[in-house]
């Protein structure tokens, strides 16, 4: 669990210790580009998902749902 | 020249670039929309915040998966060494109807067939070996998942539907999820519910009596989710999964010896885990490249945890290719009732030697190539991408004393097509 709560540190310094900079509207230019995304291209991120969650034991992080199979 | 000219000229400035703003906003918002995983509601999509587009995409994209043979030295006498094969087809179309509403329909048909680990012995020098299915396992599944999003001014909400299907698993499936914009669409917030429900039907029971049949299982997951805009070019997101296991979690092709003689696999029937996903993404102009890091720590309450830590590059090339190099590193504990094989019989009736829930460390990398080009009227994506992963106890950061000898290596070829019209 100790690794659990500095995972989670971590994460909460990553968001709030960078110094955030409001960014209007018309200087979102870059995080437009398709490069910038969570996941560029889904289908290579599903697959991967997919293939990592058949062979390994942790769960894919990001999101809920989707169907069960019998891979092994 | 005046105050009021450079003023004026000023204005002009401004004005110039927001219109090319909006201009880069269309394009990254399709790209968005087509590319914001429809299989994972509310939370993919661009660092910009996901918006409606008026194009239809539609992608395809074959996969060739191939595991390599297991080490003569790692395998019981007389057994198979050649593993799994697996041949993925993907679809994905995402149109938009109306002004507010998108729908994206995900189909994914898989071919199977090869050898799969069965259960472990000791070997003649005490090592532990792989015993592995005799026959040779050929399965078809097909998945379906149906998605529908409504584009509100500062807010979406999506609802999913889908069902999977082998000879021997049938899965429905269901989420929903919703996203939220505020501090001028610089964060957003995120959250949703997903539930599966899925019914096992073993093939062969009859000829294998350890082999159990007519078995249920449920799957109830639930994540919540902040992005945050750090600057025009950096972005940080961190999501939090729970998911809950409930009904029959063994595997009903495995086994495990216990004292000399193998016995089902036999896992609780209960599973808490908890996944927590850390991303961030940093785009260089001066590069023309953006860097990815995602950072995962896995728990759950049959003991294991892992990490997960990937990065990649993408790189620009004259105008049309893209490349991206990556790198995946992966360690996980053992759950507490696993071992290789059982030299007495455990209270609890539990018994695995799965190498999935065995201690071990993993690394992959993957070099993916990507060309846009223009024809038939219509601009399209080519892209190809191969991906090689190795497993090892010797990986694990942990220490491991006797690595399961089911451990796996494999290559995954793959290619795809996008279009948008």
């Amino acid at each position: 669990m100790r690794r659990f709560v500095a995972s989670g540190l971590l994460a909460a310094l990553l968001l709030a210790g960078t110094g955030c900079a409001a960014v209007k509207p018309w200087e979102r230019d870059v995080l437009a580009r398709p490069d910038m995304a969570w996941e560029p291209d889904a289908l290579e991120a599903k697959r991967s998902a997919h293939v990592h969650y058949s062979k390994e034991a942790a769960l894919p992080g990001g999101g809920a749902g989707g169907g069960g199979c019998g891979c092994n | 020249m005046s105050n009021a000219s450079r003023r004026a000229r000023r204005k002009a400035r401004v004005r110039t670039a927001r219109r090319r703003a909006q201009r880069r906003r269309k394009q990254g918002a399709l790209a968005a929309l087509t590319s914001g995983a429809l299989a994972l509601p509310g939370l993919a999509g661009s660092a910009a915040a996901e918006g409606l587009t008026d194009q239809i995409s539609s992608e395809y994209g074959f996969s060739r998966y191939s595991e390599g043979s297991i080490p003569a030295s790692k395998v019981a006498p007389g057994s198979e060494r050649g593993r799994y094969d697996i041949d993925m087809h993907q679809v994905r179309l995402a149109a938009p109807l109306g002004e507010r509403f998108a729908l994206g329909l995900d189909v994914v048909h898989e071919s199977m067939s090869g050898a799969t680990p069965w259960y472990v012995i000791p070997g003649d020098d005490g090592e532990p070996v792989q015993v592995m299915t005799g026959a040779t396992v050929e399965d078809k599944r097909t998945d379906v998942l149906l998605e529908g999003k409504y584009f509100m001014d500062r807010s979406l909400a999506s609802l999913s539907g889908g069902v999977s299907f082998e000879k021997d698993y049938l899965a429905i499936n269901g989420g929903l999820g919703g996203q939220l914009d505020f501090n001028e669409k610089n964060t957003t917030l995120s959250g949703g519910l997903g539930v599966s429900i899925d019914k096992i039907d073993p093939t062969d029971s009859a000829e294998f009596p350890l082999r159990p049949n007519h078995e249920k299982k449920q799957s109830y997951s639930a994540y919540a989710g902040i992005s945050q805009v750090v600057r025009r070019n950096i972005a940080v997101q961190s999501t939090l999964t729970y998911a809950l296991g409930d009904g029959f979690l063994s595997d009903p092709y495995k086994q495990a010896l216990v004292v000399g003689e193998p016995l089902a696999d036999s896992r609780p029937d209960l599973r808490h885990q908890i996944a927590w996903l850390s991303r961030y993404r940093h785009h260089f102009s001066s590069l023309n490249g953006t860097f990815h890091a995602n950072y995962q720590f896995y728990w759950d309450d049959w003991n294991i945890t892992a990490h997960t830590l990937e990065v990649a590059w993408y790189q620009s090339l004259f105008e049309s290719i893209r490349l991206i190099p990556s790198f995946r590193y992966y360690t996980q504990g053992q759950a507490d009732f696993y071992a290789n094989y059982y030299t007495q019989v455990r209270s609890d009736g539990l018994y695995s030697s799965d190498y999935r829930l065995s201690p071990y460390g993993a690394l992959s990398w993957r070099l993916r190539a990507e060309a846009r080009f223009r024809t038939w009227q219509l601009d399209w994506v080519g892209s190809f991408s191969w991906e090689r992963y190795l497993s090892s106890g010797s990986y694990a950061l942990q220490s491991v004393s006797a690595p399961n000898p089911g451990l796996v290596s494999f290559d995954v070829f793959s290619v795809g097509l996008t279009t948008r019209f």
